[in-house]
């Protein structure tokens, strides 16, 4: 039976369509990425999943309940971490875990749920009006753990979160696949999603654009890494021939006073080798790694291709958490 | 799975799904400054004239004596209650709703295993503990004001009163807690509570009259079903409908609700008569008075009829419970957050 299956959904509000036909399937057990920029309809498909608000067409089952009729036995077995959500300011740490706990007749161990989300007991006796936006976040995840729920739906989950934070909370989310519960996370980070999901989705205009393995995303990522080399000006064309000669290298061509390399991202010393054994020296390289928006015309077939424009050395996915800060 | 609490707290979350909203509302709320100094303040007018009725002179007649405590309910904290209460209530509760939804922590609440009306409900109880605890003290102290002053202390018209404000505040409780959740903003739903709050104090009886004129003048509905009409009108206010319930309450007496009804009106000789003799099923007397000639309506053989009792007035409070949860039916639980 599928965490989540979704089936034709469609939401107009007023004057804008934000789903068109969703169609998708979560399977039991997986830790599946639900990826798309923002706007592009994501909160609106998790509001749906959890009745916050209703189809205009199709249909959501959930845990193999219907997301309508069966709502409040769903969520009875739910794990959320909503999007734009606020705390009761006027209520402690422990006040928000114990109404949790009570809401979903569940035991609660405070210090262990704490713990785990990296916040200490004092944090929990103080209102929450007093916290940093990044202790409200590790709260409010905190809260979506208790009563070990079979699944964690977990919207925009590293948002307000510092790299260590964020790696806290890939970590938490692979404990909770192992324990057995379905992660559901939204994402507009690539690198968020590469990092810990099994299964991806991407959500484009409120259709989905594909549905695919996490190898599948990372070899449609590799389509669009570009090793962008810096040599001296007339050996620019011998550097491009010696590079066209290995087998990895899809393309390379001189673009202004570089040389643009397109190759798997595991190729890149192999090129750089290869250059240099031409007897040309490397003054300087990088990497510049897919956009979100490369990936997407990677999947369409839109457009020119992927175009290189983050300019980052390093591929792993704490990088890309930097890049919330323009979102 | 589920953990092992004691007593009352453990019991109410066994049998009640709202119980956990209602026990969070009750402790974010409580924690507000400034619905404690609106508390203090409510407290302190409140307490005013049975502080009066401590200080009046020596040795005040017997038969004054006796009624002394129904003449100070009837004529100061009937007003008192209607006027007052619904400001606190207003204050307490107009935020309950629309506050979450401003604020993003609505995502929090239902993502959570609770109807919308496990919601509402557990709202409308969290609030009306906050408004209780300020009117339970209020009103205790009045009654221990009256107790020890020179009025005789009835303990089952105090009782009462107590009963039926507690009725009345809750059933403001429900109306303002289902506003909160049909407006957008915190702003628009104090000023739908505010709007329904004045037009229930100060225009309801206008209402009730223009309707009867209405009826007189373009349908010739006069005489006696006019003034049903206007009468049935009237007790639709909640308001109203506590007024005259206390009042008959506090006339002890089986004409009491009969002149409890009729002093709702203000009419010319003639109408007067015709609501005693037709509408209450009373005896209509004319008494001189020193201004004039004034009609007074003596119960007849019979009792008011039975949709005018206290009892249907009772109930009529609680139209408007159900009032609330329409529009809580309609603006919250069935619409998109």
């Amino acid at each position: 039976m599928p965490a989540i299956e979704l089936d034709g959904l469609t939401k107009r509000f007023d004057d804008v369509t934000a789903l068109r036909g969703v169609d998708m399937t979560v399977e039991d057990g997986d830790v599946f990425g639900f990826l798309g920029p923002n706007g592009a309809g994501k909160t609106t498909t998790i509001d749906i999943v959890l009745d916050f608000v209703r189809p205009t067409a199709g249909s959501a089952t959930v845990l193999g309940m219907d997301a309508r009729e069966e709502s409040e036995a769903i969520r009875e077995r739910l794990g959320v971490l909503p999007e734009g959500y606020d705390l009761y300011g006027r209520l402690t740490g422990r006040q928000h875990l114990e109404f949790v706990a009570e809401a979903k007749d569940a035991d609660l161990d405070v210090a262990h749920i704490l713990d785990r989300v990296g916040l200490d007991l004092e944090d929990a006796e103080r209102k929450t009006e007093g916290y940093s936006r990044g202790m409200k976040q590790r709260l409010a995840l905190g809260m979506a753990l208790v009563g070990e729920p079979d699944m964690l739906i977990l919207d925009e989950p590293s948002s307000g979160l510092d790299p260590n934070g964020a790696r806290l909370m890939r970590q938490i989310v692979r404990e909770e696949n192992e324990r057995g519960a379905t992660v559901f996370f939204s994402s507009h980070i690539l690198g968020q999603v590469e990092a810990v999901c099994d299964e991806v989705a991407i959500l484009q205009d409120g259709q989905i654009v594909a549905e695919d393995s996490v190898e599948g995303l990372r070899q449609a990522t590799d389509t669009g890494t570009r090793l962008v080399v810096t040599v001296a000006m007339d050996e620019l064309e011998a550097a491009a021939d010696a590079a066209r000669g290995l087998d990895v290298v899809e393309g390379a061509s001189v673009e202004g006073d570089e040389l643009v390399v397109t190759c798997d991202s595991d190729a890149k010393m192999d090129v750089l080798t290869a250059i240099e054994d031409e007897g040309i020296e490397v003054d300087d390289f990088e990497t510049r790694e897919a956009s979100l928006e490369d990936l997407f015309a990677a999947y369409t077939g839109d457009g020119e291709g992927p175009t290189a424009t983050a300019s980052d050395t390093g591929t792993d996915a704490d990088a890309s958490d930097a890049e919330e800060g323009d979102a | 799975m589920a953990s092992e609490k004691q007593g009352l707290d453990g019991a109410l979350l066994e049998t009640f799904d709202w119980y956990p909203v209602a026990k969070k509302e009750f402790r974010d709320a409580i924690r507000s400054k400034g619905l404690w100094i609106l508390s203090f303040l409510f407290t302190a007018l409140f307490l005013l004239p049975a502080g009066r009725a401590l200080f009046l002179g020596e040795n005040i007649r017997r038969d004054v004596a006796e009624v002394g405590m129904q003449f100070f309910i009837s004529s100061a904290y009937l007003n008192i209650v209607t006027l007052l209460v619904p400001i606190i209530v207003i204050f307490a509760a107009y935020a309950a709703v629309s506050e979450e939804r401003v604020s993003g922590s609505l995502k929090v609440l239902l993502s959570l295993p609770f109807s919308r009306r496990d919601v509402i409900i557990g709202k409308v109880v969290g609030r009306s503990a906050v408004v209780g605890v300020p009117l339970m003290i209020a009103i205790t102290l009045t009654g221990v004001f009256f107790a020890i002053s020179q009025f005789q202390f009835k303990f089952d018209v105090f009782a009462w009163f107590t009963l039926f404000t507690v009725a009345f505040t809750l059933v403001m409780v429900a109306f303002v807690v289902s506003i909160s959740g049909a407006m957008s903003t915190n702003l628009r739903s104090l000023a739908g509570s505010g709007i329904v709050y004045f037009y229930l104090s100060f225009g309801w009886n206008s209402l009730a009259n223009w309707i009867g004129d209405l009826l007189a003048d373009y349908l010739g509905i006069t005489g006696a079903l006019r003034w049903n009409v206007v009468l049935f009108v009237k007790l639709l206010s909640p308001t109203q409908a506590y007024k005259t319930l206390t009042n008959s309450m506090l006339g002890e007496g089986s004409g009491a609700a009969t002149t409890a009804r009729y002093s709702m009106f203000r009419q010319g000789p003639e109408s007067m008569k015709t609501i005693c003799a037709d509408v209450l099923a009373g005896n209509p007397k004319t008494v001189q008075s020193m201004f004039g000639n004034r009609t007074v309506c003596e119960s007849g053989g019979s009792a008011v009829p039975f949709y005018f009792s206290d009892p249907a007035v009772f109930l009529s409070l609680f139209l408007w419970i159900g009032l609330a949860a329409a529009i809580s039916y309609y603006t919250f639980d069935r619409v998109d957050l």
